[in-house]
């Protein structure tokens, strides 16, 4: 029950910050995402069962907050949490690794995903400058932050499950 | 007991419990614990952007132009100010010499209503141009409401609860804005574009635009109120084959460090979607 409790509360810090300060500190129209990286982080760790469930519930609400179209955010974050689980028992043994390919492969899904529901709602949106402009520097800014914010959620999923010693 | 410590009915009744809140919660049987639960997220979210950016201010100035800097803001604030009141000036005269006798002046010298609100975030996806105000429903924020600064025009109110509300920037790709080009007396369309650069569209071929004309609302389509100031033109292209001429616009506002907007409260938008023809 815990570990729910954790979730929801990192979920609810992070959206905080992401739309106070790291969605106000662009690289050039990219910005890092931080739920995108928590979300990444928190379903890499082996002790976690609870990602999916809390990757739903916080899509759906931040589907809601944002002005994205056709609830693009969940599915975002539905594909981060598949590929870091599909990731995490092929390169299990060097975590962090895993944490920048998954940082990667996500922005990159994410934010295909964002241009292709812009483009269906009818927004006049290139790909040519969305990589160059959004997606590149989006990407650069989340390798950047992946560490910490692994390191940061590992500590947090750490104290939740200590190691038991045998006498 | 076994039962109910297996992970699966915690999964089973977490989801139950979610759905049984978001069911409450549409079904607005929730609106007092939603507004207990908001509202200090909204004062800790605009605390945290307040300090943020003052932070980010205080530490990419340097020092001793500090001074100098709050003094030309404030200059230039007055000067956008007196420009305004000037372009304002003479569009009421112009149009008091042709047909004084019906003049509006309702219409023409207009006093808005205005709620002023503090910026608290912006949109999670990079792709769009939107900010989030720590005023909704309860302060009289409707959607549609335009907002401004003391610069010129921001945006209009996209979406809104309670006590916060979205708005929509002109910088967003998908923003079309009617203006006014003062000095070419004409009209034109404004649209942003993904990198928060906006650019003016629709210019008939045959009217002469030059750089540092001044592009107002014109109002157009019941939008926005008319001869608010965005910007200047910076420079004209031409294309051949092309059915209309573009420009290149430098808004005067600095949509990347709005800390405060003032909100339009007795503008009514207007709906004009149903005049317009279904596929």
């Amino acid at each position: 029950m815990i570990a729910h409790l954790v979730c929801v509360l990192s979920l609810v810090v992070a959206y905080i910050l992401q739309t106070t300060i790291f969605s106000q500190t662009p690289l050039l129209s990219g910005t890092a995402d931080l739920i995108l990286l928590f979300l990444a982080a928190w379903s890499l760790q082996e002790n976690v069962e609870n990602s999916w469930l809390w990757t739903v519930i916080a899509g759906v609400l931040i589907s809601m907050v944002s002005a994205m179209p056709l609830y693009a955010p969940l599915f975002g974050y539905l594909g981060v949490v598949g590929i870091s689980r599909l990731l995490q028992r092929r390169v299990w043994r060097v975590p962090i690794l895993a944490m920048f390919i998954v940082t990667l492969l996500s922005t990159f899904f994410q934010q295909a995903l964002y241009v292709i529901a812009l483009q269906i709602n009818g927004s006049p949106i290139a790909w040519g400058e969305s990589l160059d402009m959004v997606i590149l520097p989006s990407a650069l800014l989340n390798l950047i932050f992946a560490l910490p914010i692994y390191a940061v959620v590992n500590d947090i999923v750490g104290r939740m499950n200590p190691l038991e010693v045998e006498p | 007991m076994k039962f109910f410590k297996s992970k699966y009915t915690q999964t089973i009744v977490i989801v139950m419990a979610v759905s049984g809140l978001i069911f409450l919660a549409l079904g607005g049987y929730l609106t007092p614990l939603y507004n207990l639960t908001l509202n200090p997220l909204i004062s800790f979210q605009s605390w945290l952007s307040v300090r943020y950016l003052s932070l980010r201010e205080y530490l990419t100035s340097p020092r001793e132009v500090t001074e100098l800097r709050e003094q030309n803001a404030l200059l230039e604030s007055q000067v956008t100010q007196l420009q305004t009141q000037l372009i304002e000036m003479e569009e009421q005269l112009a149009e008091a010499e042709v047909c004084f006798a019906l003049l509006d002046f309702g219409r023409t010298n207009p006093e808005y209503d205005y709620i002023a609100a503090t910026v608290i975030g912006r949109e999670i996806s990079p792709f769009l141009q939107y900010i989030l105000i720590d005023k909704g429903t309860d302060d009289g924020i409707q959607f549609g409401m335009p907002a401004v600064t003391q610069q010129g025009l921001v945006g209009r109110v996209d979406a809104v609860i309670a006590n916060a509300a979205r708005i929509k920037l002109i910088t967003d790709s998908t923003s079309v804005v009617n203006v006014h080009l003062q000095s070419a007396e004409t009209e034109a369309q404004l649209v942003g574009s993904l990198t928060g650069d906006v650019s003016l569209d629709m210019i008939p071929l045959d009217i002469k635009v030059d750089p540092g004309d001044v592009v107002l609302t014109s109002g157009l389509g019941g939008n926005y109120p008319p001869n608010i100031f965005i910007g200047q033109v910076l420079s004209v292209q031409q294309r051949d084959n092309a059915l209309f001429q573009t420009a290149s616009v430098q808004p005067i506002v600095d949509f990347s460090s709005i800390n405060a907007v003032l909100v339009v409260v007795n503008f009514e938008a207007v709906d004009t979607s149903p005049l317009i023809p279904e596929d």
